[in-house]
């Protein structure tokens, strides 16, 4: 019995193993290809037979195709002042809903609801327009300001408020707090792993789009990372793919961040919400 | 609204000088915790609430997105939908057509292999290590992981037909351009559900799959018998949600295949993409957009009713 219960755990862990290395063979190409001059990109060695750095150093370059550095300031600007907007945002929204009583609430709250199923290309061409009228397409408001309207995050926040005891609640009001108060001095603090796993939810969300920046930038230097990627793959590096790739893996650095030091949390976060907006 | 209300009924309005007066507690109430909601709400209305609107709006006019209305069409554009002697109306249904063909190859892919890894992860040493390398890919970017898959997939010197000495014009031809959108997109989006399904697992009643295990059930039968049905109200909602993504199916074609070969793999998204901002016809674009929208939702709709039906 035991005998075969290990034989079946080391199957597992063989097959399981196996799928690992099919995840990892894109990345590994990836990083492989990047390090190579570009006339060896399609010479089928995985382990790079000249090795360089030079790819790196050409799509950085100030001489290079495409700002590259000035994309990735677009992207980080735009996902980290979208999250911070986002979390506050959400957080006294979130507070009001789940411990405040009043009369718009119920309505507020199947507002929000409703709003989870409208599909974002059902916003896109108006969205467009909306900004078109405002004259801000191609600025930095365009690209922040349309993910403040997500309601996965007050949803998240709405879940972690109601598991805070009503008795830490009391006690403030007997001190003579207002709700204010008691939204900064005990809900904030105490909801801050909640509170981190929507910030880095909609970082990767919004580091990551791809459709509204797209349409909502027009000129090279207001483009974004992903928007950058796009074009310099249909376009100037779709044939020389050691460009390309050194570009792809550039993109992503930001991201491998997060998923070597908070990769807890962004598993929370999905494993709780279904995030995916 | 409350506080109005208070200022101008004269009875109210006196009994304002008691300063516990209930009247103007509640109102005070009400009007803090809209304070707290303003912000969202403001964001939510700009920038949901007038776009829905705005789009119905366009949607019933013929739209140039430099001059704007061109002419008001009511509902034309949608009966012109209905159309099939307009080419239009043809390609968006085509288009339709293309991306329900996405949703049947990769919706099967996309719950059932994370559903068989999540529990070959549940039964493993090393769950985390095993977790985290599957789901990688999902934190990074559609067009990052788009890019890798086309220099992957290349047909001349491409590391797939590399490794296996073939010669398959992975992109430019059908069916290999369809299996190459689909395996990109398992890859990338199969460690999202396999997270959500994980969790699922592991919130199991302990006790079921001891049982199980007493009666002499080995692994894959309790998988089939114990675990699956379990875990019917988790596989249900994942069902869904992938097949909304599969649904929005852009930046693949977009980048890997610009919707060839021909338009087979042009999807409804990329349609109605291009239908605004290339042939800049919005009015009509945002038409298709609202029919798909509407499609969508009730897809999403049956698809859960179905799966509740089942629960009970």
């Amino acid at each position: 019995m035991t005998k075969t219960r290990k034989l079946g755990t080391w199957m597992n862990v063989f097959f399981l193993t196996i799928g690992v290395l099919i995840m990892l063979y894109p990345l590994a190409w990836l990083i492989s290809t990047a390090l190579k001059p570009d006339v060896f990109a399609l010479d089928g060695h995985f382990i790079p037979t000249h090795f360089t750095l030079g790819n790196f150093s050409a799509i950085l370059s100030p001489t290079s195709a495409a700002p590259v550095p000035q994309w990735l300031f677009n992207s980080l600007f735009v996902s980290i002042s979208a999250s911070v907007l986002v979390m506050v945002i959400d957080s006294l929204a979130a507070f009001a809903l789940a411990r405040l009583q009043f009369y718009a609430r119920r309505f507020i709250f199947s507002l929000v609801v409703a709003s989870l199923v409208v599909p974002f290309i059902v916003l896109l061409i108006p969205l467009y327009n909306e900004f078109s009228q405002a004259n801000l397409l191609d600025t930095y408001w365009a690209l922040i300001l349309p993910y403040t309207s997500n309601a996965f995050g007050v949803f998240l926040l709405y879940q972690f408020f109601r598991g805070i005891p009503k008795e830490l609640e009391d006690a403030a009001v007997a001190d003579g707090a207002s709700k204010f108060q008691i939204w900064w001095k005990i809900f904030v603090p105490l909801s801050i792993p909640g509170t981190a796993t929507l910030g880095l939810l909609t970082f990767m969300n919004v580091y990551n789009d791809f459709f509204w920046p797209l349409v909502a930038t027009a000129s090279t230097p207001m483009r974004t990372m992903t928007v950058g990627v796009a074009i310099m793959t249909i376009g100037t590096y779709s044939t020389q793919y050691s460009f390309m790739m050194a570009l792809t893996l550039f993109s992503v650095i930001p991201m491998v961040i997060a998923f070597l030091f908070a990769q807890k949390q962004l598993v929370q976060g999905i494993a709780t919400t279904g995030f995916n907006a | 609204m409350l506080r109005e209300q208070a200022v101008e009924t004269p009875a109210l309005a006196a009994n304002t000088r008691r300063t516990t007066s209930p009247w103007k507690r509640k109102a005070f109430r009400e009007i803090e915790a809209l304070a707290f909601v303003l912000p969202y709400l403001v964001a939510f209305v700009l920038f949901l609430g007038i776009p829905i609107v705005y789009g119905i709006y366009i949607s019933l006019n013929h739209w140039n997105p430099i001059i704007g209305s061109t002419g008001f069409a009511g509902l034309q554009q949608y009966l012109d939908l209905f159309n099939f002697s307009i080419l239009s109306s043809q390609q968006f249904w085509q288009s339709m057509l293309n991306t329900v063909i996405f949703v049947i190859i990769s919706v099967p892919f996309l719950v059932g292999i994370p559903l068989i890894v999540a529990y070959a992860i549940y039964r493993a040493p090393f769950k985390n290590v095993f977790r985290a390398f599957y789901f990688f890919p999902t934190v990074l970017s559609a067009t990052a992981v788009s890019a890798i898959w086309v220099f992957l997939l290349a047909t001349q010197g491409g590391a797939i037909n590399d490794t296996f000495g073939l010669q398959v014009p992975w992109l430019v031809d059908q069916p290999y351009a369809w299996i190459s959108i689909d395996v990109t997109t398992v890859w990338w989006s199969l460690g999202f559900n396999l997270i959500i399904m994980y969790a699922g697992i592991t919130q199991l009643p302990q006790a079921t799959l001891d049982a199980a295990a007493i009666d002499g059930a080995g692994t894959f039968r309790t998988f089939l018998f114990v675990v699956i049905p379990q875990l019917r109200n988790v596989l249900a909602f994942v069902f869904v949600i992938a097949t909304i993504a599969s649904f929005n199916l852009f930046a693949q074609s977009f980048l890997m295949t610009g919707g060839g070969p021909g338009f087979s793999t042009q999807s409804a998204s990329l349609y109605i993409y291009n239908q605004g901002f290339n042939a800049l016809h919005m009015g009509s674009a945002s038409a298709m957009a609202f029919t798909m929208g509407i499609i969508l939702a009730m897809i999403a709709f049956f698809q859960y009713r179905f799966a509740q039906e089942k629960v009970s």
